[in-house]
């Protein structure tokens, strides 16, 4: 065996909680009592969980985060291996249906301190200003009850804030450019790269990702081991973990780990209480909270929503309208896979790092209402192997053939814009789960558009594949990632929170997460719900205490407080924004 | 030549060039002498405890009984096939299913109209005993590896000729993949699959250098490609749709690739 260029590499401490091999948080932290009514209970410590407590608790709000899974040491609870990561998703029992039944879990839920941040791959592109004007501009689904220039500052900032890679010029939607540079391309860029430049198709390279292509801070840069969607050990991929979590504890915020939350508790006055949850041993605790936010994204916000159901809201809290549960996205993520004479080792470099969103935009020659994106992945052998198994039907014999061929292949992947549609949704189940709580039910159904667009973009993908030089072109089914099923909306009768994530029918409930979005265009979503994120945060920071005590709701649009981001994001080095 | 060996001769792949059978080896594949777990020295102490404790530790059976082990045993051979490795170099898959149920650990959903998947992979080894028994009048144990393989077929292209009652239970497609699955997430989470097929294993905290290209890092090795055939009497080395052409439309339970 040939030995490596480099030497072994000497393990950061012992008895330290690491985030990433150089940075470290210290533990304990502030402790509140479940009797003291603290300002903020947030629900989930995810990509929106994260942000808020950041922003809230160093605005000086007492703010405590509930979260389901643990609270990760990356040296000790994460690893470089496939069938080691099951620990990172989702993994209590859901039942899915409906025609096109999604799979979840590992697919597109996350839990832990960080969330679906954790285990994104990390592109992270912006929506584009037609997004929020699908109905006027298309006349389907709805329109945002915001435009893209009021979260524009919040893009800017969380692309600061986390950081984003990518080039100086990025074309589509509303062009701009990112101040951290583009990552080097692995095989498959290069793949998608040499197929658009022959079909004449503008392609990003080198990002747009929230991982560090310079070291930042405490936290390293890639070093492109491919791991990313199995969590970043190397601390160079973006998670509110490591980008806003150390800064929420150093402002007093306080996160419990291992707390399920099973139901919002309500007051005489149709006003929250707090929430009850049990603990890792399964205990019952109630925290009293003046303000609940719920960060559990699109399954497990409507499924507590609908298990708080009590008297005065039989159908589930904030649920007069009947939305709760529905208009439930996700998106086409169709895998469309190339083999090539010549090898590609597709496991090295981080699996986003080069996209296309020439097609993003509504066609009218095409014959259906909005459009798709193309993006590198990098299955490792085990998604590649079940990949196989869908696209080529492969098993025993010609599963172990073209496994031997692994490294010639090459991964594609369809973002397609699905739209929301009423009977895609969440409801409860029969079944319960270990807490006793009903375990959630999701219906998932293409219609006539839907259908449409995965047809005509899949194809677009495998020409791209083709004029890449691929010389046999396979392709898989699936869907990606998951937003909707609470969504906003300044119609308390069509939608379940307004524009701020305040819910329509409880003054002090608010929602803040992927549920929230009333359309999801073709950008993944990670970016869009960590500035909505950081955007509800900059409403109630500006409500004070008002949102504690009375039932009025003002509209008006809060000041942008750059000033409260993570110290170090913003205002010097490259770029300022002031 | 014994009638055993015979026998054995006949699941084994061939020389295209000779028609012979290739005899079994410790390194299937086109990286001769690769070794990802020669590196893992070089890998963090989490990832070198959760690889090592695979490859070392075979988990007890505590959740088939005997029958049904023996029975699953020869279902995952076909799966996923190892009759060209040496004894000393074979993958076991039965075990860590049998691990996986009884720990009552899922993938975090099952489809509306499943059984939970316990109940359908018991379910699963009595259609597939029953299939057997109705094509060639005897246990799935007791055929050929060419009958076993023209069992599975049936159920991959969703048209089962016995056991209609168990598929009234749980879709075919659902079941199928189900099992293969589970047969792949195994096999391939294991470090000489990852020798066979080249991939470069876990790498932190050391990095990958040669991103590009397809080229090898230091420690990987280049590819020394040869040709094989399946065994005579296969028809698991053609590719058909599941549950036939075009109606795959099921989605497999996969980690998210974006």
């Amino acid at each position: 065996m040939k030995t490596p260029l480099l030497g072994k590499f000497s393990f950061p401490p012992r008895g330290q909680h690491m985030l990433g091999p150089l940075q470290h948080i210290d533990i304990p932290m502030k402790r509140y009592t479940e009797s003291e009514a603290v300002d903020y209970c947030i629900v989930g410590v995810g990509s929106a969980g994260g942000v808020l407590l950041q922003r809230l608790s160093r605005a000086g709000f007492r703010v405590v985060g509930l979260e389901a899974g643990p609270f990760w040491d990356s040296e000790r609870d994460w690893v470089s291996d496939e069938a080691g990561s099951h620990n990172l998703y989702w993994e209590d029992l859901r039942i899915t249906g409906g025609a096109d039944p999604l799979a979840l879990g590992a697919n597109n839920s996350g839990r832990g301190v960080g969330g679906g941040s954790i285990h994104w791959a990390a592109f992270t592109p912006r929506l584009h200003p037609s997004d929020f004007r699908v109905y006027s501009e298309d006349g389907v689904a709805v329109d945002w009850p915001l435009s893209y220039d009021e979260l524009k500052p919040y893009y800017e900032q969380l692309e600061l804030e986390m950081p984003v890679a990518g080039p100086a010029y990025f074309p589509w939607g509303d062009p701009h450019g990112y101040a951290y540079g583009p990552h080097p391309i692995g095989g498959v860029g290069d793949v998608l790269i040499r197929g658009c430049t022959k079909l004449g198709i503008r392609v990003s390279v080198g990002g747009p990702v929230a991982i560090l292509s310079g070291s930042h801070g405490d936290r390293q840069h890639c070093i492109y081991r491919g791991f990313c969607i199995q969590a970043c050990k190397v601390g160079a991929k973006a998670s509110t973990l490591i980008t806003h979590v150390p800064d929420a504890l150093r402002s007093g915020a306080e996160i419990r780990d291992h707390c399920m939350v099973s139901r919002i508790n309500m007051g005489k006055d149709r006003r929250t209480t707090g929430v009850t949850y049990f603990d890792r041993d399964g205990i019952e605790h109630v925290q009293k909270a003046k303000a609940v936010i719920v960060s559990g994204y699109a399954i497990e916000t409507p499924r507590l929503l609908l298990n708080s159901a009590c008297p005065g809201f039989e159908n589930g809290l904030a649920n007069s309208s009947d939305t709760v549960g529905r208009y439930l996205m996700a998106q086409a993520g169709n895998v469309i896979l190339g083999s090539f004479a010549e090898l590609i080792r597709m496991y090295k470099a981080p699996p986003a790092h080069a996209l296309t969103e020439e097609f993003y935009e509504t066609d009218p020659k095409r014959g259906f209402a909005r459009g798709f994106a193309i993006q590198t992945v990098g299955p490792l052998p085990i998604a590649f192997a079940k990949q196989m198994m869908v696209a080529k039907g492969a098993w025993g014999w010609g599963l172990r053939r073209v496994m031997m061929d692994y490294n010639h292949w090459a991964a594609l992947g369809l973002l397609g814009e699905i739209l929301p549609w009423p009977d895609n949704r969440v409801q409860l189940a029969e079944e319960k789960d270990r807490f006793g709580i009903p375990v959630p039910k999701v219906t998932f159904s293409l219609r006539e558009n839907d259908k449409k667009l995965i047809e005509f973009g899949k194809n677009m993908v495998l020409e791209v594949m083709r004029a890449a030089g691929a010389r046999e072109v396979v392709q898989e089914a699936r869907y990606a990632h998951l937003v909707g099923a609470a969504r906003m909306g300044d119609d308390p009768r069509t939608s379940v929170v307004d524009r701020y994530g305040r819910t329509h029918d409880i003054a002090n409930l608010f929602v803040c997460d992927g549920s929230v979005m009333p359309t999801q265009g073709s950008a993944n979503p990670g970016l869009t719900i960590q500035a909505l994120a950081a955007r509800t945060a900059d409403y109630l920071i500006s409500q004070r205490d008002e949102i504690f005590t009375s039932n009025q709701r003002n509209m008006e649009r809060p000041p942008f407080r750059r000033h409260l981001a993570p110290p170090e994001t913003w205002g010097k080095g490259v770029p300022r924004l002031t | 030549m014994s009638n055993t060996h015979v026998i054995e001769q006949l699941s084994l792949p061939r020389d295209p060039a000779t028609g012979k059978p290739i005899e079994p080896i410790a390194q299937p594949g086109y990286y001769p002498g690769y070794s990802t777990l020669s590196q893992n020295e070089y890998w963090d102490a989490a990832t070198r405890s959760v690889v090592l404790e695979r490859v070392q530790k075979v988990p007890p059976i505590r959740f088939f009984n005997p029958e049904e082990a023996r029975l699953l045993t020869a279902v995952c051979n076909r799966i996923v096939p190892q009759d060209d490795r040496d004894e000393g170099h074979r993958i076991p898959i039965m075990p860590f299913i049998d691990k996986r149920l009884y720990e009552g650990r899922i993938d975090g959903y099952r489809y509306e109209g499943m059984p939970t998947d316990p109940e359908a992979h018991r379910l699963g080894l009595k259609a597939i005993d029953e299939i057997a028994h109705h094509l060639y009048g005897t246990g799935f144990l007791d055929i050929a590896t060419g009958e076993q393989e023209r069992v599975l077929k049936t159920i991959h292209k969703g048209n089962p000729p016995a056991a209609r009652e168990i598929w009234q239970r749980m879709p075919v497609h659902r079941y199928w993949m189900l099992l293969v699955q589970d047969c792949v997430e195994i096999y391939y989470a294991h470090p000489l699959a990852w020798d066979e097929i080249g991939y470069g294993g876990p790498a932190y905290p050391r990095a990958y250098m040669r991103l590009e290209r397809g080229q090898p890092e230091p420690w990987e090795v280049d590819e020394c490609r040869y040709e094989w055939i399946a065994p005579p009497g296969s028809i698991s080395d053609t590719y058909e749709f599941i549950a036939g052409e075009g109606e795959h439309r099921g989605t497999p339970g996969q980690g998210g690739t974006h």
